[in-house]
This record gives structure tokens, sequence and C-alpha cells, in this order.
């Protein structure tokens, strides 16, 4: 294959496996924007969701649409019930509560999710082909094809709501100041659970997506170390930049491992965004599209 | 620290600074010194010092991280690789120059507080979640440079074999010897620490942490101390991976991965941040938490369910149980057992009369 | 707070009493065995498969009355891939009196290295890296039982050999996972690359793996590999199996490492079907029609009970069976020296060394564990998939042999 072929072929998988990262990254991105939390337990989310639409779809045999649904509306109970019980309860805070809290959330959902439906790896097998669709020089496997457009029909939803609907409006509102938002009536509890919801929805798609990729087991909660990057070049509130920082981080990575490793003898690919995004933060701590407003030093 | 007293007396600064508050703390401190150095490791079986062993090392992690998020408010998600980083390089001392552990020991320290120092200059800039990202960085920058740098990490297995520390010519192997060797730096540690949070930086340190402009307006540099925190928490965090390195006979770089950065930061969680006492109490607890768990589930266990499941139930059950402590600590009592020890404590110093 | 006290000193009452009751058992007969576990860390997908095989194994062997009269006690602690607790976990096997210990996991089995020494308690570490430790002389108590990592390197590329019909250059891919343990068969096969005649390239999958789409276009389209050898873990195997797919690679150009051979692997991958050709090295037995099996089946048959669903991830419950019953019988050697069963770690040591022939009806391989080989030989068997299930392919057998030794001397000799 000529080199720019490799090339191309390069950057369309960075691109297309950079919008399955956002599709992760947009639970965390929504959580922060509504409610200022930070949720390091996004990749348990998104493993609680896989093993239930897994175990709902193997060992109770479910049909698809059937499974699917029954993981959207376990995560957003999931999400209302967590908000309700803890983290209702941690608002105002210092951020390092909030951190720890989310990692031992994190190690609580890594015991139930073997406990409850048992370690081993589970097949999480949609009905789609594996085989890629060849377009001229490229070639796209299907279940990449269906994550991008996920996150792009995401894209679309959350920047309708947040930008028309009167509930995505209170939420901004909320976002920029919880006291105002609550004299103006709005009922700021039930947005923030709300907010969890929807980061149930997002991860519940994500947990469907990257499970039918990997297959089902602790593992899983592993892509939840890829949204930091992103989300720190992106900006941490802002949907455009979980997209576009999911985008960025997916092709460093690939252009990493495809030019750089042969140099430097080892992976590079999951080394390179952090680095990327520890000169991020040095330059610009609010991401692309962030809110200037971060709290400096 | 077990004493009661009758009323705060005090009348200088030099008494309200004081070590021992109260001669009987003079005291205390005796008896826990008879207790620890000759009672405890004459007395018991080999089995429950390598325990205690454990808990010394993590005592001294616990403290040094505990200097950086609950005394100076800062955060780190990376003291598991600052503790890589004192490992290798006292493990690399020790191996090719013969370093003995007086000597690999510090240098252990030192390299990680330097380490600890760059990686803490984007506190800076940035805190809260910002820097907790910016540490996590840090923590798979260093595991990725150790793992690739066989210069550091001795090849590509990246572990280094480390000789028993000797002193006065003598190897310690045995877990008591150990001990007397780990207790020597605990107690150092808790020293080390006390007298720091009573001293201009420890103040300034908590300054910081309660509102940085303000401890800037009254003339704090706050790019100095922050700075300093990190490079004194880290190098306790060396030091850390030092003892692990001489206890263990090893340095291998997938004993200071991630898991390791947050187990530190639940033992000071549970404990209780910014609290000498608290650091030990969380030390201990999380350490003793998997074995409790696991003793009492051996026992009662098989009771309800069938053995084939209880070796399953075990492990899962402690990372639940991990989890929900550091929760319910979090939401329920953010001052850890310390506040739960204090509570006792103020309880039994006006015993039996309650008013 | 003061009611419930005197509840918590009868609970702590009723496990020292049931714990005391437990503990006089170990005086006279009984075999303590330690077994090292992660059912919750980095590995658990292995473990609890596996773990329940050692575990079947010796419940087994009780109920056949024991090892020559004698009951065993196997202890799982599990460690959750961490070392603190499986350094607390070797002290207690210590103070239980175990008398051989399986130590899971490749940084445990770094961290337990001097103890085992020290204390002349035999270790056991199948497949969990540590090559160098294959030399007895250097290492009396550690033994690996199975295929190393760098023997592993050299059956893979023997296995290139038959494939391609001869290697002289040829180009040959490592995809591997980019630790130490990954990294741990490089240098073989780069020997072997000069003496063969080929070209190597080495394609590394940083952790955790979940992508390497770039990787696996390199070797397809880039480097147009003849044969790919891939060493991964966790969940990465699954995801090459995808992905090289994905890029018209032909599977059965592939040939896995043991950590990325087992059923749960293939099936994640997106099923049988779909994983067709790709092939997988192994260091026991595979598939359920083994006679020490049925006699598994049999007990739980007896007790009343279903088969433990474990069984039917065959390659890693295999294994547990494997490797539980290498460590018994070297307890069996060790007994038949002391018939009064009072034995001790290095009377275990010494039974492992006489460890030739046992190969429990082809599920074990045909190990010979000498004084200065605690490998055994280093012996694997491929299997590919074929039709729904692992289809053996080769028979046990090792390569390159003499490359293999030179790296376990050189790596004694930089001490």
């Amino acid at each position: 294959m000529v080199e720019w072929q490799f090339t191309l072929l390069l950057l369309s998988n960075g691109l297309l496996i950079g919008l399955m990262y956002s599709l992760i990254a947009l639970g965390f991105v929504l959580v922060y924007k509504a409610t200022d939390a930070i949720n390091f337990a996004q990749g348990e989310f998104v493993m609680i969701a896989g093993f239930v639409v897994a175990v709902a779809l193997g060992a109770y045999g479910a049909p698809l649409w059937l499974a699917v649904p029954l993981g959207l509306a376990a995560m957003v109970a999931f999400g209302f019930g967590l908000e309700r019980v803890m983290l209702r309860r941690l608002i105002g805070r210092p951020i390092i509560a909030v951190v720890m809290a989310t990692i031992g959330l994190a190690a609580i959902l890594r015991g139930v999710g073997p406990l409850t439906w048992g370690a081993e790896t589970k097949p999480l097998v949609l009905p789609i082909s594996d085989e890629p669709f060849i377009l001229g020089p490229l070639f796209v496997p299907p279940i990449q094809l269906l994550g991008a457009s996920v996150s792009i029909v995401f894209l679309g939803v959350f920047g309708w709501f947040f930008l028309k609907s009167r509930k995505g409006i209170a939420m901004r509102a909320i976002a920029d100041s919880q006291q105002v938002a609550m004299a103006m009536g709005i009922n700021v509890e039930r947005y923030f659970a709300l907010a969890w919801a929807m980061t149930g929805v997002v991860s519940a798609l994500g947990g469907v997506i990257w499970g039918s990729m990997l297959g089902v087991d602790v593992h899983l909660s592993l892509v939840g170390f890829k949204v930091f990057p992103v989300v720190i070049l992106g900006g941490l509130d802002s949907i455009p930049g979980a997209i576009l920082g999911g985008l960025i981080v997916g092709v460093v990575e690939n252009v990493a491992a495809g030019y750089v490793d042969p140099y430097v003898g080892g992976g590079t690919k999951d080394f390179a965004p952090y680095v990327l995004m520890i000169l991020a933060l040095m330059i610009r701590p609010y991401g692309i599209f962030g809110k200037r407003i971060i709290e400096r030093v | 620290m077990i004493h009661r007293e009758c009323g705060v007396l005090k009348t200088t600064y030099e008494a309200d600074m004081a070590l021992y508050p109260l001669p009987i703390a003079r005291w205390t401190v005796a008896a826990l010194a008879v207790l620890f150095f000759l009672v405890l490791p004459f007395s018991v079986h080999e089995y429950y010092l390598s325990i205690v062993n454990l808990i010394a090392i993590a005592v001294v992690g616990a403290l040094g991280l505990n200097i950086l998020v609950g005394s100076t408010g800062q955060i780190s998600i990376g003291h598991g690789a600052f503790m890589s980083v004192g490992a290798y390089t006292a493990a690399n001392f020790a191996v090719r120059l013969g370093a003995p552990f007086w000597l690999a020991l510090p240098l252990g320290g030192a390299m990680a507080a330097l380490v600890g120092a760059v990686v803490g200059i984007p506190s800076l800039r940035i805190k809260g979640l910002y820097l907790a990202i910016a540490t996590l960085a840090g923590q798979l920058i260093i595991e990725w440079t150790i793992n690739h740098v066989t210069w550091i990490s001795g090849g590509v297995q990246a572990s280094i074999e480390m000789p028993r520390p000797a002193f006065l010519g003598v190897e310690i192997a045995s877990q008591r010897g150990m001990y007397f060797f780990l207790m020597f730096f605990v107690v150092l540690a808790v020293v080390g620490t006390l007298n720091l949070l009573r001293s201009r930086i420890g103040r300034a340190f908590i300054a910081i942490r309660d509102h940085d402009i303000a401890a800037e307006i009254i003339g704090i540099n706050i790019f100095r101390y922050k700075l300093l925190a990190f490079a004194i928490s880290s190098f306790y965090a060396g030091v850390t991976g030092v003892l692990y390195t001489y206890y263990l006979g090893i340095a291998n770089y997938e004993q200071f991965q991630i898991t390791v950065s947050i187990d530190y930061l639940a033992m000071i969680i549970i404990g209780g941040l910014g609290s000498v006492l608290g650091a030990i109490f969380g030390a201990i607890f999380v350490t003793l938490l998997p074995i409790v768990i696991r003793y009492a589930m051996e026992a009662l266990g098989g009771l309800v369910f069938s053995q084939a499941s209880v070796l399953n139930i075990i492990p899962n059950l402690r990372l639940i149980l991990f989890g929900t402590l550091i929760v319910f600590f979090l939401v329920v009592e953010p001052e850890g057992l310390n506040r739960l020890w204090r509570n006792i404590r103020n309880y039994f110093r006006v015993w039996p009369f309650a008013y | 707070m003061r009611r419930s006290f005197p509840l918590l000193l009868g609970l702590a009452v009723a496990v020292w009493t049931t714990h005391a009751s437990v503990a006089p058992a170990a005086a006279s007969h009984e075999i303590v065995m330690g077994f090292l576990c992660d059912r919750t860390g980095a590995t658990q997908t292995v473990g609890v498969n596996m773990c329940p095989g050692a575990q079947d194994y010796v419940r087994l062997v009780n109920a056949k009355g024991g090892v020559e009269g004698h009951r065993i006690r196997l202890i799982e602690i599990d460690h959750e891939y961490k070392v603190p607790p499986a350094v607390e976990a070797y002290e207690r096997y210590k103070k239980e009196g175990a008398v051989v210990i399986a130590v899971y996991g490749t940084p445990i089995v770094y961290a337990l290295t001097q103890r085992l020494t020290e204390d002349r308690i035999p270790g056991t570490t199948p497949g969990f890296g540590r090559g160098d430790a294959t030399d007895g002389t250097r290492y009396p108590y550690i033994f690996p039982i199975a295929a190393t990592y760098w023997s592993q390197g050299a059956a893979a590329v023997d296995f290139a050999r038959q494939q391609l019909g001869g290697l002289k250059g040829k180009k040959i891919a490592y995809l591997f996972y980019d630790n130490p343990a990954g990294r741990e068969p490089i240098p073989v096969v780069e020997e072997l690359s000069t003496k063969e005649g080929f070209q190597l390239k080495t394609f590394a999958v940083p952790p955790p793996g979940v992508e390497m789409g770039a990787q696996v276009l390199d070797i397809a389209q880039r480097y147009h590999a003849d044969f790919v050898i891939a060493h991964l873990f966790g969940r990465s195997p699954s995801v090459s199996i995808k992905e090289l797919k994905r890029v018209g690679y032909p599977l059965r150009k592939v040939v896995s490492f043991v950590w990325g051979s087992a059923e749960a692997d293939v099936e994640a991958a997106g099923g049988w079907p779909a994983a067709e050709g790709y092939h997988v090295m192994q260091f026991a037995g595979v598939g359920t029609d083994y006679p020490v099996l049925n006699e598994i089946r049999e007990m739980y048959k007896k007790e009343g009970q279903p088969a433990p669903k474990e069984m039917t991830s065959t390659v890693y419950y295999n294994r547990g069976v494997v490797w539980a019953a290498v460590q018994v019988e070297a307890v069996r050697n060790a007994i038949r020296a002391k018939p009064d069963g009072r034995i001790t770690g290095e009377d275990v040591k010494k039974g492992f060394e006489k460890i030739a022939n046992f190969t429990l009806g082809g599920l074990v391989p045909p190990l010979k564990i000498t004084p200065n080989d605690h490998e055994g030989g280093g012996l694997v068997q491929i299997y590919q998939v074929k039709g729904g299930k692992f289809a053996r392919e080769t028979d046990w057998f090792s390569a390159y042999n003499d490359v293999v030794a030179k790296h376990i001397k050189e790596a004694g000799a930089k001490k």
C-alpha cells in the first residue's frame, strides 16, 4: 500500500475511534456542565450498562429491542438513585471529596458487577456485520460507524437541548450560578437528578457499543481512562468540545502509533494524549471550547 | 493522645505549640515506645509482625500524602508513581554502586521529591479537578518512562533485585528485623510530620489550604510553598517506595500503579484529612480491612453460602466495602476516623460526669 | 454504642473460636497448600475460572482419600493483583505451614521470589513470567512448571516456520502488550530472527489495549506481515482478533500466546465463526474430554450438584486443574520419600524435581522437571479455532531449546 493511503487510513480510523471516545466523554461533560461534579466512575457506568445489556441478551435471551431499552432504563434509574443517595450530599464540598467519592463508587461498581452477573467475559453481539464497508481507499467497520453516528446524534440532541429547550436553558442557568437559579424558581435538585439520568443514557449506549467491541467484563471500565485527555482538550463543560477532543485524541493516538512507535520502541498510543493534555493544561487549561472561568491561582 | 487534661491553661505560644502539651503526654509516648519496641515484637508471631510491617510502610506514605492533600489542600493521584521513582533510584544506587540503606533511602526520597516538585508545577496555575488530572497524567507518564527506559528499570522485565538492608554489618532479613528497621522510619516520619506541621512551613501550608489568596496577602510565597508541599510529600512517597523495595527485596514497577495512589488517598480520607493520627488510623484501617473481612468470611461465610461462592464473595465484598467506606466517610464523617476517635476521647474525658 | 459492644465482642469471640477450631487440624497429617488468586483485580477474568479448577482438583484428591492417605488443605487467598495483600497472604501461608504455594501474577512472583527462597518454600508460577527462573540452580524454589514466555516465543516462531514452510526472508510481526511481561520474549524472538533469517517488527499495544487500529493496520497494509505472533492480555486479544479481521488479515496466520487463547477471547471477539482460523498456544489441554475432568463431574454428581459453570471455560479451568495437579504430584513424590506426611518445603522441592511422565490423561504436558530445569521442558500445544471449538493442531512440542537455554544462562550471568 502506498504511504498516503496508509496515512489516510490512520486518520479515518482515528476520527472514527475518536468519536467513540467522545461518546464516553459526553457522559462526563453532561454531569460537569450541570452539577460541577466530576465523575471518575464514568468507565464503571459504561461497564454496568454493558453488563445489563449483555446479560439480558445472553443469559435471558431477550431480543435486542428489549435489551437496549432495558439497559437505558436501568442506567437512568441508576443515575437518579445515585444522585439522591450520594451526590446530593456532596454538593458544595471540596472538589477532592467528589473526586474521591466517585473513585469509591467506582470500586463499589467493580465489585457489584462481577458479583451480580459473574466475572467471566460476556459477549455482546449486535446484529451488524464485522465486515468493513469499503469506501474508495478507506474501509470502515460498521460498529465504529454506529458509534460515530450515535455520538453525532447526541451532539445534535444535546446541543439542541441546551440551546433551545426550557429544561436545557434551566440547566445552563444552574451551571452559571446555582443561587441565582434557585432564586429564579428553578428546582435545582431536580435538574441535578436529570443531569445524572442523562449521563446514564449516554453511558448505556456507550456500554452497548464498547461492549460489543470488547466484550463485557470488568476491563470494559478501562475505557474511562480515555475520558480525561478528551475532556481537558475539548473543555470540561462543552459538548462540541467533547466531540472535538475525542477526534483529536483519536487522531493523535493513531498517528503516534503509526509514526512514533517505530522510533521509540514502545507503545506511545495511550501516552501521547496525556502529554498533549499536560501541554494543554499549561497553555489553555479551560480547553478549546470551555468556559474561560477556570479558577486560577 | 490518650491523656485527659482538665482545661486549657496555656499562657504562651511555646506552650501551645509544644509537642507534648502535658507531662502525661510524655508518659503516653514512653508507654507506646515500650509497647511497640519491647512488648509487641517479642510477643507475637512473625505473621502478625508482617502485617504490622505492611502497615508501617503504609503509614509513611499516608503521612506524606496527607501533608499535600490534608494540610496544603492540593491533590495528587500520582503518589504511586512517586513511590516507584524512589524505589528505582534506591535500587539503582544499591545495586550499581553498592550504596547502603542509609544512603540509598534518602537518595530515593530526594529523587522522588524532585520529580514530585516537577509534577507539582501545574499546581501553580491550576487546582482542583485540573490538578487531579494533571497528577494522573504525571502518574501515567512516570509509569511509561520507567517501563521503557531500561537504563532506569534494569532490563525489559523492569525489575531490579535489591540486596537486603544491613545494619552494622548484619543483614536484616526476618520479619522481626524488618519490624525494627521499618519502625525506626515510622517514628522518624511521625515526629518529622508533627514538627513540620507546627513549624512556619506547616502553618504556611495550612494557610494555603484554608484560603490561598488570603495566604498570599499575609506574605506567604505560594509558589514556593506549594512546590515545597509537593516536594516534601513526594519525599515521603519516595521513602515509602524504598521501604517497599527493601521489604520485598525487589523494585518492580507493577507494584506502584494507579491503584496504589488510590489506596493511599483512601487511607487519608478514611483516617481523616489533615491529621497525623488520622493518617496512621487510615493506614491501619485500609491495610487491615481485607484481612479482617477474609477471616470473618472464612469463619462465618460458610454458614450462609457454599464454599465455592465464598471464595468469589470475599474479594468482591472487600471491593464493595472499600468503596462504601470511602463514600460513607466522605458523606457522613468528612473528618474520618480521627474524628470518631476524638469523639470517643471527649466522651471519656469528662466521664462519668457528662456535664 | 455501648449496647453494640457486647454484640461485637460476641462476634469477635465467635470468629476466634470457629477459626481456632479449624487450626489444630493442621497438626499431623494435613498437607497445607497455598494458592494465591486474583478474582477482583486486573486479571480477574482468568482467576474466576482458573482457581475453581484448582479447588475442584484438590477436592477430588481428598475425596479419593488424599495423597497417600494424607489430606490436602488448599487455602486460596485473593490478592486483587496487588503486592501488599499477597505478602500478607504469603506470611499467613508460612504460619499455617504451607509446603508449596501457587504464586499468581507476575508482580507477585517478583515480590515473593526472595522470601520463597529464604524460607525454602517452593512457589509455582505457570505462565506468569520469569523466564530466568527456569534455572533451578539460581532460583531453587521457583518452579515455572509450564512454558515461560521465552519458550512460548521460541515455540511460536517454530510454529510460524511450520506454517510458512521456512522462515528465510519472511516477515514476522510481533504484536505485544506493552508491559514487562509483554516485552519479555522479545530478545529471544529477535535472536531467532537473525538465526533463521526472517524480518521481525514489533508492534506495541499499550495498556489498557482497548484499541489497536493503527498497529493492526500497519501489520496488514504497510508491513505486510507473513505471520503474526500476538502476546496480549486482558481484553486486547479479542480486540486484536476483531481488528485484524477488519483490515482483512487472515486469522490463520496469527498465533497467540497463552493469555490470549481462551474461549472468552473468541466469544468476545464476536463468536466462533468470526474467529475461524485463529491459532492459540496452550500449556494445558483444552476441552472437556479428559478422564480427570470426568471424575470431577462424577464427584459433583455424587454430591447431587450440577457441574460448575466454570468448567465450560475449559482453557482456564483446565489450567487450574493442571496447576494444582502438578503441585499435588510434587507433594506425592515428597510423601513417598517421607510416608509419615511430615514434609517440608524442601521435600516438596525435591518432589517437584522428580516429576516425570505425569500427564493426567493428556491434560498435563509430559513435564520433566529436574534440578536444573524447573520449567519442565517448555512444552506447548497449538490449537486452532475450527468449526466452533478449539481443534488441536500440534502435539506437545518445544523449539529452539538451545537459544532459550542461552538466554537463561545469560540472565543468570548478568546478576
